[in-house]
């Protein structure tokens, strides 16, 4: 064993003192012969859209292969961000958000895209101007998200709630709506809404819906948002933020049990639904509407975030993740999208049809007009200090919601932090 | 080559050391109080665990029931079948096996034989080369993963299982640890053995060794639950579901499945039994008492 | 590179005077670095070389992917005017204040009562041990539900005792911190007990025979023969601890996340957020080192004490 093992110990040594410290390119070699693609991406067991995308270009694609880099959603950034610091090679990256994309692009770490993304129909694509570098692409958009109002029709019925009510509806309604829907307790409560955990509920929505800056360093404009879901959270309509903390509730258990009736949530909790209906995981009974407005003038303002592919810039066939890269923001890639449930980057109409011909996704006029806002502005903007502010509001956020500091404290906090640590 | 690597077995465990008192002092007061104090607090101790296992008897829906029920209302043992066919249980328990075994195999080898050249010889720039080695594990890992990772990455090792080998197989505790053991041994011991005219390979395979053995035990055990324990090191140098260890496998399981609870408690049971069972063998050789006979 | 030397001269065996002869001390060199080679080998390449490079990556700007820049100590200074490698600062050590002595004392204690002849003592043992090997995803999973604000099993418990508005635990900015303490002794305890257990192991049996022949109560025989045959153990043990303490990374990032707000935010989490996460690699690196030299600090002073009583 130990005879094994010094030659293979100073044989690494040596390997490792030949080469100094520092970025650059990685030892494996390209292979001849069909290419392999290497894409990395996250849960591909229960995320349906990276199957779809996948299966969708070998059909079109025989002659390259492409092999899933399955990485865990909750660490992705931090694999990725080694992985890169590494030089590794996997050719394809997944920007699993627009801040980390923005570092990896800024570094010099992603080929340019921009001649590709320039031939997109600007117009079309929702997201297209979240990866706009300084005039330069780095990654092109395959996935738009946005948030919308998910509710239990079974709950509505049962309390009497018609849901045209929620075609037009206003913070206060909705406030209205989830104290009215509210029953039981101890182990049976049912919730009249569930809020998750994520600052972006308040923080993104207030931010969107009054066009508040959340980079600016003053917080004023959450206000409102915050004022409503404290009170909510105080009347026993919200589950407390702590207890869904602590306990690590997902929003998916709270609503597909029927534990709430009302969730505000990203458009891609309708794949997960879709699918946990269809394999008999749920029986929930779901609806989609808008998301509340602060007043009822008929226009829909909502935030979302969109996703993308780019590629590694120490990939060794550039060409052939380029391929794969356009692919999926294609017209083909968004209906292989569309069609696992997830509303794609390509915003056409006949895409839309694709989406709601799908079996069991909500087609009524309230869904209509959910998976049509009139706005949807970029969750978090672009900018160097986007995660650091991120980190700051986070904190913060904890703090208010669970009471450990008051809401004008907490929002003078903010204030305060993002000018010091940041600015 | 593993930490059963013992001696030959013993019929009857020896004695442990407070020596026997007379049998009349046996049952004192003292004793009662100790047993009774042990009982509370183990108990209390086992609560999260019991809590555990409980869970992974439950269905999905039972476990966060109010108020906690700590027997389950009926037992589904079937989550324990079931799991095996959800994720590839069997590799990533091969591959923890695999990896603990290596590891501490590795550790417990190069760091007994390090120690003994720390503590019992004398040279210049002994002690300036110890402080190396200690004041690396004043490091924090997450300090120096990123540099540690471009040179794996260089060697062409990421992926692979030997660059988890490479990596944990020499650190810096297993030779502290060994050190402060070999420092209790009486100099006197090696001085009659060179007298004797063994080499010092010799002293340190013939009686220093020998000597350490509920130390080396302790060094196998501890290496193998970190290891076995380790998240992190897997996370990053891993990316092939082939290679994955049981805690990537949990993790990944806990991350996908979050609502699963029942699941994620059943996972975590068979991660903790292997180890338990290990731990439960390699008892008697703490319990084991120095050879004393060699000091007099 | 450099393999094991193969002729080694044998050593002097019938020697005279310790630090007499060169020829001697040479042949030791060489016998001592036999002995430490393998493996310092692999630690030199694999740990030594990388923190040595991290080290030095602190007085650099660097993203991993351009080309590294010389800003000598502007990193230090960001972190100096930074609040929260200040609160981060204090919390650690808050945990370790906390950690270091309580899971000393509870390791100790138990070690010394499974150190008898009792019996179920291998039931205790595995039982106090237990945490220790349990999967730290599931920990931190039991923890929190039993931490509970509203429907937790402590709570519950507490609030039977009479006492209305329990903690609300890892949801407090006060208690979170005593919370994850309270965890991370838990789990640690086993661990150190083990390592008492094993020193406890090596104190020979006529020590304490002696004593009894001259009528020392347990008490004396503790504080006389078994806490300092056990100093070499209780050495390591602190070092470790301290060492840990200082590093706590795992536990907390699973069950708090440093939360709420930066309550449990701890050094070795602000160096992965800005290196892993942010990878900002030269700031993450300055803060390591910061870390590095107040353990080190305590580490050897910790030494030149045990040396001193070794004397």
């Amino acid at each position: 064993m130990k005879r094994h093992l010094v030659p293979t110990l100073a044989a690494a040594a040596a390997l490792a003192l030949l080469t100094a410290c520092g970025g650059g390119g990685s030892s494996d070699q390209a292979g001849d012969g069909p290419q392999t693609l290497k894409v990395a991406l996250w849960n591909y067991a229960t995320t349906p859209e990276f199957k779809a995308i996948i299966d969708g270009f070998q059909q079109t694609h025989p002659d390259i292969k492409v092999e899933p880099v399955d990485i865990l959603a909750d660490d992705y950034a931090e694999k990725v961000t080694t992985m890169l610091a590494g030089g590794d090679s996997t050719d394809v990256l997944t920007m699993k958000n627009v801040i980390d994309y923005s570092r990896f692009g800024t570094r010099g770490q992603l080929v340019p895209l921009t001649d590709e993304a320039k031939k997109l129909d600007a117009t079309k694509y929702s997201g297209l101007d979240a990866y706009d570098l300084d005039g330069k692409y780095f990654a092109l958009p395959y996935r738009q998200d946005f948030w919308v109002l998910y509710y239990n029709k079974t709950l509505l019925k049962q309390a009497g709630v018609p849901e045209s009510k929620l075609q037009n509806l206003t913070w206060q309604g909705y406030a209205e709506l989830a104290k009215s829907l509210t029953k039981g307790d101890g182990g049976s409560k049912v919730y009249g809404a569930y809020q998750h955990t994520w600052r972006s509920v308040v923080e993104a929505t207030a931010a969107a819906q009054t066009g508040g800056d959340l980079l600016g360093g003053d917080y004023g404009f959450f206000k409102d948002q915050y004022q409503l879901t404290l009170d909510l959270q105080k009347n026993g309509a919200l589950m407390p933020w702590a207890t869904a903390s602590s306990q690590k509730v997902t929003y998916n258990t709270m609503f597909s049990t029927g534990k709430a009736a009302l969730m505000p949530m990203g458009t891609w909790y309708a794949s997960t639904l879709l699918a946990d209906t269809k394999s008999g995981k749920t029986k929930v009974e779901w609806g989609v509407a808008p998301l509340p407005q602060r007043a009822a003038d008929g226009k829909v303002t909502t935030f979302g975030s969109p996703t993308a592919f780019a590629v590694n810039k120490n990939s060794k066939h550039t060409e052939a993740a380029k391929t794969f890269v356009e692919w999926a923001s294609s017209e083909a890639g968004a209906t292989a999208v569309a069609k696992a449930g997830v509303t794609p980057s390509l915003q056409d109409q006949k895409i839309l049809d694709a989406y709601f011909a799908l079996p069991g996704v909500p087609n009524d006029a309230i869904a209509k007009k959910a998976f049509k806002p009139d706005q949807v502005v970029l969750e978090m903007p672009v900018g160097d200090k986007s995660a650091d502010v991120d980190q700051i509001l986070t904190e913060e956020h904890e703090l208010i919601m669970t009471g450990e500091k008051s809401l004008d404290d907490g929002l003078a906090e903010m204030s305060k932090r993002v000018k010091n640590e940041v600015g | 080559m593993t930490l059963t690597a013992a001696p030959p077995t013993r019929t009857t465990p020896p004695p442990a050391d407070p020596p026997v008192r007379g049998r009349r002092q046996l049952f004192s007061v003292r004793r009662v109080f100790a047993y009774v104090l042990l009982t509370v607090l183990s108990v209390a101790v086992l609560v999260p665990f019991a809590w555990m296992v409980s869970s992974s008897l439950k269905l999905d829906a039972e476990v966060f029931s109010v108020p906690i029920r700590w027997i389950p209302a009926e037992f589904h043992w079937d989550n324990f079948t079931r799991i095996w066919e959800r994720i590839p249980l069997l590799t990533y328990l091969r591959n923890s096996v695999f990896l603990s075994l290596t590891i501490t195999a590795l550790q417990v080898l190069t760091g007994s034989f390090a120690a003994y050249g720390f503590a019992k010889v004398r040279f210049p720039g002994r002690d300036a080369l110890f402080l190396a080695y200690i004041a690396t594990i004043a490091v924090p890992w997450q300090a120096y993963m990123v540099p540690q990772y471009i040179i794996m990455q260089k060697a062409g090792l990421v992926n692979t299982h030997l660059s988890l080998i490479l990596l944990q197989a020499f650190s810096a505790f297993g030779v502290f640890l060994m050190r402060q053991y070999y420092l209790t041994i009486p100099d006197e011991l090696s001085e009659a053995a060179r007298l004797d005219g063994l080499s010092e390979y010799g002293i340190w395979a013939r009686i220093v060794l020998p000597l350490s053995k509920p130390a080396l035990a302790s060094l196998a055990l501890l290496t193998f639950v970190n290891t076995w324990n380790d998240y992190m090191g897997p996370f990053i140098y891993l990316t092939d579901n082939k290679l994955w260890t049981i805690q990537l496998g949990l993790r990944s399981f806990v991350g996908l499945y979050d609502a699963e609870y029942a699941m994620i408690m059943t996972g975590s049971v068979l991660s903790v039994l292997p180890i338990l069972v290990i731990f439960l063998l390699g008892q008697k050789y703490f319990v084991q008492g120095i050879a004393t006979s060699g000091m007099k | 590179m450099a393999s094991t030397p193969t002729t080694l001269p044998a050593p002097g065996v019938s020697g005279g005077g310790r630090y007499r002869a060169t020829r001697r001390r040479r042949s030791s060199t060489w016998v001592g670095w036999s002995f430490i080679l393998p493996n310092f080998l692999g630690f030199a390449t694999l740990t030594l070389v990388p923190v040595i490079a991290s080290l030095a990556l602190s007085f650099l700007d660097w993203d991993s992917y351009s080309t590294p820049r010389w800003v000598g100590l502007a990193n230090f200074e960001r972190m100096i005017h930074n609040d929260t490698f200040w609160t981060a600062l204090r919390n650690t050590a808050y945990y370790a204040v906390g950690h270091v002595p309580l899971t000393l004392a509870a390791a100790l204690g138990f070690a010394v009562l499974l150190n008898q002849k009792l019996r179920g003592v291998q039931f205790f043992r595995t039982a106090l041990f237990f945490p220790y090997i349990t999967s730290l995803v599931a920990v931190a999973v039991v923890w929190n539900m039993l931490l509970s604000p509203d429907l937790g099993p402590v709570n519950q418990f507490l609030r039977g005792l009479g006492i209305d508005h329990p903690p609300g635990w890892t949801t407090s900015t006060t208690w979170a911190m005593p919370a994850v303490i309270v965890a991370s002794v838990w789990r640690d305890l086993g661990y150190y007990m083990i390592l008492y257990l094993a020193g406890l192991q090596t104190i020979p049996a006529e020590l304490y025979e002696a004593a009894q022949v001259d009528g020392a109560s347990g008490w004396q025989r503790f504080w006389h023969i078994t806490v300092p045959s056990l100093r070499p153990t209780t050495f390591f043990v602190l070092i470790m601890l301290t060492i840990s303490s200082f590093k706590v990374f795992d536990l907390i990032q699973v069950m708090t996340e440093g939360g709420p707000g930066r309550s449990t935010l701890v050094l070795s989490q602000v160096i992965f957020r800005e290196g892993i996460t942010q990878g900002r690699f030269g700031y993450s690196s300055a803060v390591s080192m910061v870390l590095f030299v107040i353990v080190l600090t305590i580490t050897v002073v910790q030494f030149r004490w045990q040396r001193r009583s070794e004397r």
